[in-house]
């Protein structure tokens, strides 16, 4: 016997909750108990099997395995199936070993049938039954909304999305049920975003997207017209995320989140490079080049889609940052600059707030535009160090 | 399914003639062996008990030989009650710890796959689910399949980066539906940064350079603005002589277009036949014949579900003017009474459609229901 049973038989150490031991007469000694595995893993082990026992089961079916010893998900017998399992004859015991990883807090029943031993039909109808409850999840709260993006307090009516940056990894399912968008005099706006069941995480599930219902932004669309704009210009809002909303160990968070806002008119102009200021460090340095735009950008687009490179086209490693509410760019090269000319590549899909990229805004008239293509994925713009 | 069902039904009369040699030739490209997933999304089923399976954490398509080729039963029905509770069950958790992506029946042998995540967060592990007529729940084992795997190409723009958080690159691509038609796979699908909607087209059996065909689909909508909203969900449809998609796009627009239009690069502008109301998501969508008419059947987050009758698909005209006061336009709807809390559907036989819908208490029932 392990130690680890034998600490589980005297003592309830909270993480062997090994209960209803107990031995049958005609075998006295077939035990069931729950047994550490490798890689912090359970299993369930019915040891003291003798040979007439053992035989037969060389050959059973996980069917005839379960007849004798099934483990149940969930305290009581609610009629639902047992969980999936390998069985394994090692030595004179009987394991059973569940395909997943145990849940935190939910408590298992390994259920023992005497009776169905072969040879122990004397046994009759008595179970045994052992069970186990992994610690439960530490559900103190800890996670914090990080961050809202875009960060700006003021946010043009044609707004197309936000970021919500979470200190810790999130929980997927009914997420918008915790977004709540509120009007001056707290009253929630009807169904203000697209919500997606597939709900747009990072690979992490510590950024969510949450774009607004192009319905209730675009010019001429039915839901516009019904129920009106999500947000319009003049008016301020709230963005309400609730402390109900669950992150990866399903803790609430440690407190809501709020970012007020006050709208501002439809921006309907695209991006346009030629209006962006370039302010060129000096050469020998690791100084920061820095690009101000005249309208905070889209934050995660602007981060990725302009390239500094040099005058062949070879791109230069460094760090980029937003400041000034996503106004300003910022990139600091991980060597020293060279003197010489350099060139910034913007791909063309680089957004505003309004989802504009450039040379096309996000709401145009499809018969002007339709057949129209930019024939660019990229523009230039150069620079020089000096 | 969100989905697929008169072509599928199609392909597998066409198909069946020659059933043998053509599964033969379908799946003998395959690997054998384990077939990985990453997470398991949308599914759609193509001929010979061929599942397509969507990774989207992986951006790949997983083309699965299911083998399970016989026939159903004549008069055999499903009905499962709380099938998350037992499907939880049997993946030893609770069931507030799983999340049920997708479900299609397999149009020959009638039998339910579902896409199931054990777990709500990063370390989820997806898990095929067969429900078969009896009503119990199996897990499918991936361990040695046949299986083909078509990796979606990244966006362009990923890779003219070279700098910043190259590492931890935040962006996904999320694909919203799929499905099988005459040899090729669609798929829509939607970026977590740039908005917009795209479809591509991919051949099948995949081939290894085949990184499939990337298209924009707009539509006029009321006002005559381009959209770029995603496609929800989207089926297949013959209108005459040639195979359109119809798609539901987040905000309920129905619109059609020519499967033939779906070339590399092409920019297409579909036709809004129909716009099915505010307030409302629609889930998932089949199509379906009753007394020698054809109807689609959308489920929708708010409105239940609506029958649409196809009659006037041909004759109708585009929708490029509101309507107004939210009267309907272009085809027209009825909403079945009674289906509530229906999340997805998918034919189940020539008189059923197999549903997934809330119960009470936060189960999730599956059963074959009349067709309306």
């Amino acid at each position: 016997m392990s130690l680890l049973f034998l600490l589980c038989l005297f003592v309830p150490l909270p993480f062997c909750v090994t209960s209803s031991f107990s031995a049958q007469t005609t075998q006295p000694q077939i035990s069931i108990r729950w047994v550490p595995q490798e890689g912090g893993k359970m299993a369930v082990e019915l040891a003291g099997l003798n040979a007439v026992a053992l035989r037969p089961m060389a050959s059973w079916t996980p069917q005839q395995f379960q007849r004798v010893l099934s483990v149940y998900a969930g305290a009581t017998d609610a009629g639902l199936p047992p969980m999936l399992g390998k069985y394994r004859i090692e030595a004179n015991a009987l394991r059973f070993e569940p395909q997943f990883a145990l849940e935190p807090g939910v408590t298992y029943r390994a259920v023992f049938q005497p009776g169905q031993v072969p040879g122990n039909s004397a046994a009759g109808n008595s179970v045994t039954i052992a069970t186990f409850t992994p610690r439960p999840r530490d559900l103190t709260p800890s996670t914090l909304v990080a961050q809202i993006y875009p960060s700006a307090d003021e946010l043009p009516e044609n707004l197309l999305k936000f970021y919500i940056h979470f200190s810790a990894p999130m929980r997927r399912g009914n997420i918008y049920d915790h977004i709540h968008l509120l009007d001056a005099m707290g009253k929630a706006i009807e169904l203000p975003f697209l919500e997606i069941d597939e709900e747009l995480w990072n690979q992490d599930f510590t950024r969510l997207t949450l774009f607004i219902d192009p319905g209730r932004i675009k010019r001429g669309v039915k839901p516009l017209e019904e129920i009106g704009p999500s947000l319009e210009a003049g008016k301020t809002y709230r963005l309400v995320i609730d402390r109900e909303w669950r992150d990866s160990n399903g803790a609430p968070l440690k407190t809501s989140f709020e970012k007020s806002f006050r709208v501002t008119p439809p921006d309907r102009q695209a991006p346009d490079p030629a209006q962006w200021n370039i302010a060129t460090p000096a050469a020998n340095s690791r100084e920061a080049l820095t690009i101000s735009f005249p309208e905070p950008m889209e934050h995660a687009l602007a981060q990725r889609m302009i390239v500094v490179a040099t005058e062949s086209g070879e791109p230069i490693q460094g760090t980029v940052s937003l400041e000034n509410q996503e106004r300003q760019w910022k990139f600091v090269p991980a060597t020293a600059w060279r003197r010489g000319r350099h060139n910034l590549i913007i791909q063309t899909t680089i957004e505003d707030l309004a989802g504009n990229n450039i040379g096309k805004l996000f709401d145009v008239d499809v018969f002007n535009s339709v057949q129209r293509q930019l024939t660019s994925q990229t523009v230039k713009l150069s620079f020089d160090i000096r | 399914m969100k989905r697929f069902t008169l072509f599928i039904a199609l392909a597998v009369i066409a198909f069946g003639l020659s059933s043998l040699k053509a599964e033969a030739k379908l799946t003998s490209g395959m690997l054998e062996g384990a077939a990985k997933f990453q997470s398991m999304g949308p599914l759609a089923f193509g001929p010979d008990g061929i599942l397509f399976v969507a990774d989207t954490k992986a951006a790949a398509i997983i083309a699965l030989s299911t083998g399970d080729t016989k026939p159903a039963a004549a008069g055999k029905l499903l009905k499962v009650d709380a099938i998350n509770q037992k499907i939880a069950a049997l993946l030893g958790t609770a069931a507030d710890q799983i999340l049920i992506e997708d479900m299609v029946i397999n149009p020959i042998s009638h039998n339910a796959y579902l896409a199931v995540s054990r777990g709500r967060g990063a370390d989820a592990v997806p898990v095929l689910v067969r429900v078969k007529t009896d009503g119990a729940p199996e897990v499918v084992s991936l361990e040695n399949v046949k299986f083909s795997r078509a990796d979606l190409p990244d966006a362009p723009a990923d890779k003219q980066v070279g700098q910043g958080n190259r590492q931890n690159n935040p962006r996904r691509e999320s694909i919203t539906d799929i499905g099988y038609l005459n040899g090729r796979l669609f798929i829509a699908g939607l970026a977590n940064e740039e908005f917009s909607s795209t479809l591509r087209s991919i051949a099948f059996p995949f081939k290894t350079v085949d990184n499939g065909t990337q298209v924009e689909i707009y539509h006029g909508a009321h006002g005559q603005f381009e959209t770029r909203a995603p496609v929800r969900t989207f089926t297949t449809f013959k209108i005459g002589k040639e195979d359109h998609l119809l798609a539901a796009y987040t905000c309920t627009p129905l619109v059609q277009f020519p499967v033939s239009d779906l070339k590399p690069g092409a920019k297409i502008m579909g036709k809004t036949i129909a716009e099915l109301g505010n307030r409302n998501r629609p889930l998932d969508m089949i199509v379906y014949q009753k007394d020698g008419k054809t109807y689609l059947l959308m489920a929708n987050s708010s409105r239940g579900v609506m029958k649409i009758t196809t009659d006037s698909i041909d004759k109708v005209e585009a929708i490029k003017a509101p309507v107004p006061d939210g009267g309907k336009k272009g085809l027209t709807y009825e909403t079945i009474e009674g289906w509530t809390g229906v999340d997805q559907l998918d034919r189940f036989d020539a008189g059923h459609v197999a549903v997934l819908r809330r119960g009470e208490g936060g189960s999730l029932n599956l059963e074959a229901l009349v067709l309306p």
